[in-house]
């Protein structure tokens, strides 16, 4: 049971002792989960938690509360305690504001139309056993479903009320390909907010079935890519990584500001870089969390703040930064939205949602027959960047050479090893396709996975350079 | 009490069940640009029930603990696992009862009652430096774990953790952690003025060339890539193709030793049993370069043919406190003429899993090393090189352990500086 009063009773509570503002969340979560490992059921399980953060400025510091023995004895010696923290903190307080917003009541559910709690137990590991039936060609196979629906209830002193429940699928994969002592590995995540029938939509054992074809032949014939200045072409699942990674993880405005400087780092872009060019003026990057069905989907933030499409670049120059109430009052704007706790037990802040670059005006096949020698990275495996997202690395898994305008041999591991300016600047053409990809980002101390989407076309970079 | 009655109504019921709570109360001053940006406080309190049925492995939470909602969750676990089907490859739980050995140094009163304020600023002003950020993490838990193997173990436990990362500027920054159980080992200030001078060395960085380098890791440095080694050693990720240390037992892999030792007293992973309730002891995972064994729990040993290592968790085998066996040599001595020094990574990431290639890109102080001296620092360089290789080429091991428990670095390992020939570093091209 959502106790909604005991999360109204809290906020007047921390008003009562001197807040300036106070805001709860009280959040529960249920869901199953299975675990199929060469097609032995490894473990399954199912969750049903619930619990109330409280967030509160007073003396212009923050603090929050974290709470799941929900008694209201308990909540308020908890509150008080924590009230003791915060203002004792008052001679080293960064004097935090936050925007004002407007104030929104409402309610809404995602609905699904196969609904997750009709579907067994049995019927999950099944679909999971059907998967691994179909793909045991790849040696290693390790598959895991979960669900989960989420009903939070969201108040804050200002009069904000509101209610979202949320259900959310999500199957991750990760397979081995063998030849003799050779090996190829391959991991992907699928994720959507809606009921059973975004798993069905999946259609998984097609996919990872094709992937291991590509796999096998990659391992039979691939070459390792001669060094050299090569155009490159990346499909969707490459764009959306980068995305991700060199255009979202840059633009939040906590890192610029240095907000998560101890841990998930800094950006290279600071405050005076709005409106300045960042890459080709083909480039548009969208970040938002309304997409229905979408990984990352929201309608309103953990602020209470209503959620919109942000252009992060807006052809080629930095357009808007993902901001929170305590951002965008830093920054002298108003909050787009973008703040995000993954539960009751951490602090909200800046995150992405589902962001991705708009498809442009070039089919994939066009640009490939451009090029003479070139280079077609459809999907990675490692990649990484460093913390101030200025300098990154995407392998390919499912590569090919692009000899005159035609894909030709499967090509080893292409590392492409590059910085941001230089990544963005070099996109000559921009796909009309569009597909999103599911992720898990990482942000925050305590670490807070949220879910999220990363998509885009394919683009053409060109005059790269592989060592 | 609950554990007992959730014991007491799936024992009949079930072939074996295992029943952990806990309750942590903690709290956390985070801290940005010198200033305090926010505190946290937190009482959280949970259940965990791992139960098998005709080999039916499941798992749940319980963080509702009213007898209602016990009572459904017990309702729902015993529908939901006979609904399941067999793992085949599961052996069963160790039967106690055992006897244990209390570790020393894993509470302390004290560290409760500290003025977390004016540690806090202490630090700040030890560090000395343009601008810091981090967080300190104090807590205090009780735990028990109960089972129908006839287990029935409790602890208390404190536990302090502190992060500070200087900045000198947006390119020249330093980072260290501490995390005690106990006050007398916390020292935070030590830890600032560290961060803070490797910040205040880290400043004008230039570009280096990719290519084959000695490197010298600093411990939280180290930490990341050994963290991979203890994962690797879990039979789960052996079993699961995500270790490179399949096939290589009795194979000679380098010249360290690397053991899991969750009986050091003060180990910030250390404790008395494992998660069926096995007491815990020290496995040599790799002796003087060759390796002895993974980490088990009952069911994995039995598939390996061999005994448990008391390594459980409650789902998979894991490492608890990862030690590097420390060498004779100072820091100073390890530096070799030629090469470079790195103080921390981040993002470590593997192509390979089984073939142990990655990468790992260096962050906060870098720095070339000339005439067998720290020197010039530098920027923009990654680690991209084989697992394997690294421990091949782990040439020099100095004496300056240190536990590391970081964000990079999930779980404790413990390990001084060491010398790795040879590394492959590359560098963005374009």
């Amino acid at each position: 049971m959502i106790q909604e009063d005991l999360a109204d009773f809290s906020v007047n509570y921390a008003l009562k002792l001197g807040a300036k503002y106070a805001e709860v969340r009280l959040e529960q979560h249920k869901g199953t989960s299975f675990l199929l490992k060469n097609g032995i059921p490894e473990v399954s399980g199912f969750d049903d938690t619930l619990g109330m953060g409280v967030r509160f400025l007073v003396k212009d510091t923050l603090g929050f509360v974290s709470i799941n023995n929900l008694q209201k004895e308990l909540t308020k010696d908890l509150i008080k305690k924590a009230f003791k923290l915060t203002e004792d903190s008052y001679k080293l307080t960064e004097k935090t504001k936050l925007t004002k917003e407007d104030v929104i009541k409402t309610k809404y559910e995602v609905k699904q139309k196969i609904k997750l709690e009709n579907i067994s137990p049995e019927e999950k590991l099944k679909f999971l056993k059907g998967i691994d039936k179909e793909t045991k060609q790849a040696v290693g196979r390790f598959y895991s479903l979960s669900d989960d629906v989420m009903h939070k209830y969201y108040v804050n002193s200002e009069g904000a009320k509101i209610t979202q429940i949320i259900p959310r699928t999500n199957f991750f994969y990760y397979i081995t390909v063998n030849n003799k002592a050779d090996s190829l590995q391959r991991f992907l995540q699928h994720g959507n907010v809606g009921g059973w029938e975004s798993v069905k939509a999946w259609n998984l054992s097609e996919k990872i079935k094709d992937e291991i074809k590509a796999m096998l032949r990659n391992l039979k014939e691939g070459k390792k890519l001669k060094p050299g200045k090569y155009d490159v072409v990346v499909a969707p699942e490459v764009t959306a990584i980068m995305t991700h990674e060199a255009v979202g993880h840059p633009t939040e405005a906590d890192r610029i500001l240095g907000r998560e400087g101890a841990q998930a780092g800094e950006s290279f872009v600071t405050k005076d870089m709005l409106n300045k060019k960042l890459g080709s003026e083909l480039l548009t990057v969208a970040d938002d969390p309304t997409i229905p069905g979408s990984n990352g989907f929201f309608l309103y933030d953990d602020e209470g703040v209503k959620a919109r499409r942000k252009l992060l670049m807006k052809d080629g120059k930095i357009n808007e930064f993902l901001h929170n109430r305590e951002t965008a009052a830093e920054m002298g704007t108003k909050s787009n939205g973008s703040s995000r706790a993954n539960d009751y037990d951490k602090e909200t802040i800046v995150r992405m949602s589902n962001t991705f670059v708009l498809p442009g005006k070039t089919k994939e096949e066009e640009m490939i027959k451009e090029i003479k020698n070139g280079v077609y990275i459809k999907n990675f495996m490692e990649w990484n960047i460093d913390d101030k997202r200025f300098h990154q690395k995407y392998v390919g898994c499912e590569s090919y050479s692009i000899v005159n305008g035609e894909l030709g041999k499967p090509i080893r591991n292409p590392a492409l090893e590059i910085t941001t300016p230089g990544l963005w600047s070099s996109v000559d053409a921009v796909g009309k396709n569009i597909a999103h990809f599911s992720g898990t980002c990482g942000k925050g101390e305590p670490m807070q996975g949220i879910p999220v989407w990363f998509g885009g076309p394919s683009l053409r970079l060109k005059n790269i350079v592989f060592k | 009490m609950i554990e007992e009655d959730i014991l007491k109504k799936l024992k009949n019921e079930v072939d074996d069940v295992i029943v952990m709570s806990g309750e942590s109360n903690s709290s956390h001053i985070k801290f940005v640009n010198n200033k305090i940006a926010k505190t946290g406080t937190e009482i959280l309190k949970n259940i965990s029930i791992f139960a098998v049925w005709k080999k039916r492995v499941m798992f749940t939470s319980l963080k509702d603990f009213d007898q209602n909602t016990i009572d459904k969750t017990i309702n729902n676990l015993l529908k939901f696992i006979k609904s399941l089907q067999p793992k085949e490859d599961y052996y069963g739980i160790a039967k106690g009862p055992f006897k244990y050995k209390d570790i020393p140094g894993l509470y302390d009163k004290s560290l409760i009652h500290v003025n977390q304020i004016d540690l806090v600023e202490k630090a700040i002003n030890a560090a000395d430096v343009k601008r810091c950020s981090g967080d300190l993490i104090l807590s205090e838990s009780n735990s028990r774990l109960i089972g129908s193997n006839n287990v029935d173990t409790s602890t208390k436990e404190t536990n302090a953790h502190f992060s500070i990362r200087c900045f000198m500027d947006k390119e020249a920054t330093g980072h260290q952690v501490i995390s005690s159980p106990t006050l007398k080992n916390f020292d935070v200030e030590k830890t600032a003025r560290i961060a803070g001078e490797i910040a205040k060395m880290a400043r004008n960085p230039i570009e280096t060339v990719s290519g084959k380098y000695d490197v010298v890791f600093h411990p939280m440095a180290g930490a990341a890539l050994l963290e991979t080694i203890g994962s690797s050693a879990s039979a789960f990720n052996v079993s699961s193709k995500m270790s490179f240390l399949e096939n290589k037992i009795g194979k000679k892999l380098g010249n360290f030793t690397l053991v899991d030792n969750p009986t050091i007293p003060g180990g910030i992973g250390s404790m008395k049993q494992d998660s069926e309730g096995v007491p815990t002891n020290k496995t040599t995972i790799i002796d003087k370069g060759t390796l002895k064994t993974y980490l088990h729990n009952t069911s994995t040993a039995k598939k390996f043919k061999t005994k448990t290592t008391a390594n459980a968790g409650l789902i998979t085998p894991e490492f608890f406190n990862l030690v590097l066996e420390p060498g004779k040599n100072s820091f100073k001595k390890i530096l070799p003429d030629k090469g470079i020094y790195i103080t921390n990574v981040w993002y470590t990431r593997f192509n390979n899993y089984s073939t142990g290639d990655f990468s790992t890109i260096p962050r906060d102080g870098i720095f070339l090393i000339k005439n067998g001296e720290i020197s010039q620092p530098i920027k923009n360089i990654r680690v991209s090189d084989n697992m394997l290789n690294i421990m091949k080429n782990m040439s020099q091991i100095a004496n300056d352990s240190q536990q590391i428990l970081s964000w990079e670095v999930g779980s404790p390992v413990t390990t001084p500086s060491f010398l790795v020939k040879s590394v492959n570093i590359t560098k963005p091209t374009n």
